[in-house]
């Protein structure tokens, strides 16, 4: 069991050597064990908020705590302990001979035991459903495996806090479901989840609050039935709501369904079932 | 436009566009006067004489001084005090103490920084002038090989994107705890990580490259269009052979000088 970690944002500002400011203020804070999808179109900084998270980038102005850590003061390895960051791009870092070796070059950075590196490797596998291939060679996985091994090996650090970049791009419907059992279980466990996402769809399933972020701003921060009701404000940081939730309006229904069961009860009622 | 890992500057003169040609011909015939002129005033004079009033009608004049600065000021400077003070034998001129610079060193070196200055600056006032793509065009149609162009500029182009992904693996394994600082063996056991990716990923590019290439007709045969039209004149083409002329009489004569 691995107990979340809060994390605190405090008014941060954030400029690109290049002169571009990506976040322009941007406080907020995540409890312990909470999930938070982050969404906005390209280029509204949400890459650029959730990378101070793990110190990879440090903010110009303000400053963040991750638990009680000020990430200015820790390097990006350091804060590593607390912040586990599951990158888009696996070809962007896969480099080991095996998956069980991909996997355990986290845990072992992190000075875990051997029974440790043993134990969490294994366990991450089983999770992203990839403890059959474990003596593979990494690229002979396809692209959208790699993307699963990546996940493992970030899950693998049992970090208390869990970034995830995008985490169902190109991936096909059972991998997104199994990518969702992940969220939940993590949730359950109550460690801190946080993803960048375009999939409304899984955001809405899956995290309970949502926050829309549009030049380097947030729009509105909530729980997701609320933010995701905001066709205005969704609107303006361009994102469509979910499929459900336009399924519903159009229906004229009054309930904001976020998964297909909680439609099916709101439909039936709409109905007189 | 800003183009990668290139100098070109983009600032258009309003005057009628030199063919990329006439400003590769000048910058050969200034390189060669460089190494052949045997006085040292002439490397100054041509400096002055002919690439900064060329820097001056493309509105880089500023830029190039600076560059020129940068690149050559402390190659002169070691040059000046090295030779100045190390010359064997030479006229003191001006003595401190135990040491003193010699005449002949002096000179040695202002002649020395003048072929210096003309080499470096010939070539960077045609990368600020020049774009690289349309360079290559030109000497496309003059017969270059097209694979040849395309080495080229993809090289131009790869620098900047490798330095991207290199940056974004560093992220990568910084994020699964990778200690990239510290001690040498640390380093050096932090290499293997980030190399792989790269390498790998590279080459993964490399195919993608070519088969975009390939579904864009590059390795077809013939002749292919440009959309890209390049201005050139009978007045340029005169200029060109007449620098070639005196390129070729400026090596004659020095040869026979130097046979003699």
């Amino acid at each position: 069991m691995i107990d979340g970690l809060s994390i605190a944002v405090e008014d941060i500002r954030f400029t690109y050597p290049g002169g571009v400011e990506a976040i322009q203020g941007v406080t907020l804070s995540v409890s312990p064990g909470e999930a938070v999808a982050i969404v906005g179109e390209n280029g509204a900084g949400k890459t650029t908020l959730v990378r101070q998270f793990n110190g990879l980038l440090k903010p110009t102005s303000g400053r963040v705590l991750v638990g009680e850590w000020d990430t200015r003061e820790h390097s990006v390895a350091t804060l590593a302990r607390r912040v586990g960051y599951a990158f888009q791009n696996p070809d962007e870092q896969l480099f080991e001979r095996t998956v069980r070796a991909e996997v355990a070059f986290g845990p072992k950075n992190l000075g875990f035991s051997s029974e440790d590196i043993l134990a969490s490797v294994h366990e991450a596998l089983e999770r992203v459903g990839l403890a059959d291939a474990a003596d593979q060679h990494p690229y002979d996985l396809p692209l959208s495996q790699r993307r699963l091994l990546a996940l493992a090996a970030t899950l693998a650090m049992q970090t208390p806090i869990v970034i995830l970049d995008e985490p169902t791009t190109g991936q096909d419907a059972p991998s997104v479901a199994r990518i969702g059992g992940i969220v939940d279980s993590l949730r359950q466990e109550g460690r801190t989840v946080i993803t960048i996402t375009h999939d409304l769809d899984f955001c809405a399933e899956h995290f309970p609050r949502v926050m829309v972020m549009a030049s380097g701003r947030v729009l509105v921060d909530g729980p997701a039935r609320e933010v995701l009701a905001q066709s205005d404000t969704l609107a303006e940081a361009e994102v469509d709501p979910p499929q459900l939730v336009r399924l519903a309006r159009s229906l004229k229904l009054t309930n904001m369904p976020l998964t297909p069961e909680e439609f099916v009860t709101a439909w039936q009622r709409s109905r007189g079932e | 436009m800003t183009i990668p890992f290139s100098l070109y500057a983009g600032r258009e003169s309003g005057l009628h566009p030199v063919h990329p040609l006439t400003r590769l011909t000048i910058a050969g015939f200034v390189l060669i006067a460089a190494l052949l002129i045997p006085w040292t005033l002439g490397t100054y004079a041509l400096f002055a004489g002919l690439l900064l009033p060329l820097a001056a009608w493309r509105r880089v004049a500023g830029l190039l001084l600076r560059a020129v600065f940068r690149f050559v000021f402390p190659f002169a400077l070691s040059l000046f005090l090295i030779q100045g003070l190390f010359w064997t034998g030479g006229t003191p001129v001006v003595s401190l103490g135990p040491l003193s610079l010699k005449a002949e060193g002096l000179a040695f070196a202002a002649a020395m920084s003048g072929r210096i200055l003309l080499i470096v600056s010939s070539f960077l006032l045609l990368a600020m002038t020049t774009r690289p793509d349309a360079l290559m065009l030109a000497l496309v149609q003059k017969g270059l090989p097209d694979q040849i162009a395309y080495i080229v500029l993809t090289t131009m182009q790869i620098v900047p994107r490798f330095q991207a992904k290199a940056n974004t693996i560093l992220d990568a394994q910084r994020s699964r705890g990778l200690e990239t600082e510290g001690s040498l063996l640390r380093r050096i056991r932090g290499l293997l990580p980030l190399a792989i990716p790269l390498v790998l990923g590279s080459i993964v590019d490399i195919e993608e490259r070519a088969i975009a290439l390939e579904a864009r007709a590059f390795s077809r045969q013939g002749e292919k269009t440009s959309l890209v039209d390049l201005p050139d004149s009978t007045f340029q083409r005169a200029f060109r052979w007449m620098l070639l002329g005196l390129t070729v009489a400026l090596t004659v004569a020095r040869l026979v000088s130097v046979l003699r």
